[in-house]
C-alpha cells in the first residue's frame, strides 16, 4: 500500500491525446484521466455526482468534460458549469467532482491521491521518455519485481542481455542492459493487478518493436501459474 | 430566496438511513433542509433552494437509499 503523498502513475502521456479521456484504477480508487484541448492532463474521481456514471465514458469539449449520461459539464477545477436539462440554472458550487494533483514527467502522467494540504513526495525522475507500451497484468507488484530481476532485454537483432533492475521508488523502477535503459512506472491497481508503463531512452528508437514484443512476453511470464518450487 | 417546499414521503423507512441520504443530497444540491418528523412509515421534510434543484432533490429522495421504500410523495409549495 502506498502513501497518499506518493506520486503514482496512471498512464503514459502519449496514451491520452488532447480531447480524450480514459479510466484508471489506483489501489481500488477509480479515476478518470483526461486531457483538455490545450493539452493539460487532469485526474479526477471517475464518478459524475449526478447519477454516478463514469466520467471516463464522457466526452471532452475544449476545457470541459461532460458526462455521457445527462451531459452535465465540468470545468478543469471539477466544478459543474452546465446542466443541459436546466440551461438557465445557476449551478451551485456544491456540485463538484473530487480532483487530484497531476504532474507529467518523463512521458508519464502522475497523480497523488492526497488533499492539497498534504506535503507531496518528490516526483520520481526516470530519465527516459520514449513510450514503449502500457502493460496490464494479473499479479502483484512483488511478483513483477521478482520476474523482472531475471529478465533479459533485447539490445540488438536477436541479441539479449541480462538486465539490471533498480527500484528508484515503489512506483518507479529502471532496467538496464548494455546501452539500453528502460523505465517502468508501476501502477498498483489492486493486490493482484498491476499496470506497468514502460519507457525507453530516446536512443532506442530502433528497438521499440523488439521492446514491445519483450513486453508482451513479459506479460505472459507475469501471469504464468506460480510453480510449487517458487512458492516454497 | 424561494419559499420553502414541504415534502411528505410515505412508505417504509430506516430514519437514520433515509435522513442521511436526504442530507447528503441536500448538501450536494445546495438546498436548506429541515426535518420536521421521521417514523418507520412517514418522513416530513421542508426544503428551500432553486426550483430545479428542489425538483432534483424530490426525484432523488423518491428513489431513496436501498434499505427504504418510498410508496408516495406529497409536495406542497408554500
Amino acid at each position: 500500500m502506498s502513501s497518499e503523498a506518493a506520486w503514482v502513475p496512471v498512464a503514459l502521456s502519449a496514451s491520452i491525446e488532447p480531447g480524450t479521456s480514459a479510466g484508471a484504477v489506483v489501489e481500488g480508487a477509480e479515476l478518470v484521466v483526461w486531457r483538455d484541448a490545450k493539452g493539460v492532463a487532469h485526474v479526477w474521481e471517475d464518478r459524475c455526482p449526478h447519477r454516478g456514471m463514469r466520467m471516463s465514458f464522457g466526452f471532452v469539449r475544449g476545457d470541459h468534460i461532460a458526462c455521457l449520461y445527462h451531459g452535465w459539464s465540468y470545468d478543469t477545477a471539477g466544478q459543474c458549469r452546465h446542466i443541459p436539462a436546466h440551461p438557465d440554472l445557476d449551478v451551485p458550487k456544491t456540485i463538484k467532482i473530487a480532483t487530484y494533483a497531476v504532474e507529467e514527467a518523463g512521458g508519464v502522467i502522475w497523480t497523488r491521491l492526497a488533499t492539497a494540504a498534504q506535503a507531496a513526495d518528490p516526483l520520481p525522475t526516470m530519465g527516459t521518455n520514449l513510450p514503449v507500451r502500457s502493460l496490464y497484468a494479473d499479479c502483484s507488484a512483488a511478483h513483477a519485481l521478482a520476474i523482472l530481476k531475471q529478465t533479459q532485454l533485447p539490445v540488438g537483432k536477436d541479441e539479449t542481455y541480462p538486465a539490471r533492475l533498480q527500484v528508484v521508488t515503489p512506483h518507479a523502477w529502471t532496467l538496464e542492459a548494455g546501452a539500453l535503459s528502460l523505465s517502468i512506472a508501476v501502477q498498483v491497481i489492486g493486490p493482484q493487478k498491476i499496470g506497468l508503463h514502460i519507457l525507453a531512452d530516446e536512443g532506442s528508437v530502433d528497438l521499440i518493436a523488439a521492446l514491445a514484443r519483450w513486453a508482451q512476453a513479459l506479460r505472459l511470464a507475469l501471469e504464468a501459474p506460480v510453480t510449487v518450487a517458487e512458492v516454497a | 430566496m424561494n419559499p420553502p417546499v414541504h415534502f411528505l414521503f410515505e412508505g417504509a423507512f430506516d430514519c437514520d438511513s433515509f435522513l442521511g441520504f436526504a442530507r447528503h443530497r441536500a448538501d450536494r444540491l445546495d438546498i436548506d433542509l429541515d426535518v420536521n418528523a421521521c417514523s418507520g412509515t412517514r418522513v416530513s421534510l421542508s426544503v428551500c433552494g432553486q426550483e430545479a434543484l428542489v425538483d432534483m432533490f424530490e426525484m432523488a429522495c423518491s428513489l431513496g437509499p436501498t434499505d427504504c421504500i418510498v410508496m408516495d410523495v406529497t409536495r406542497s409549495d408554500a
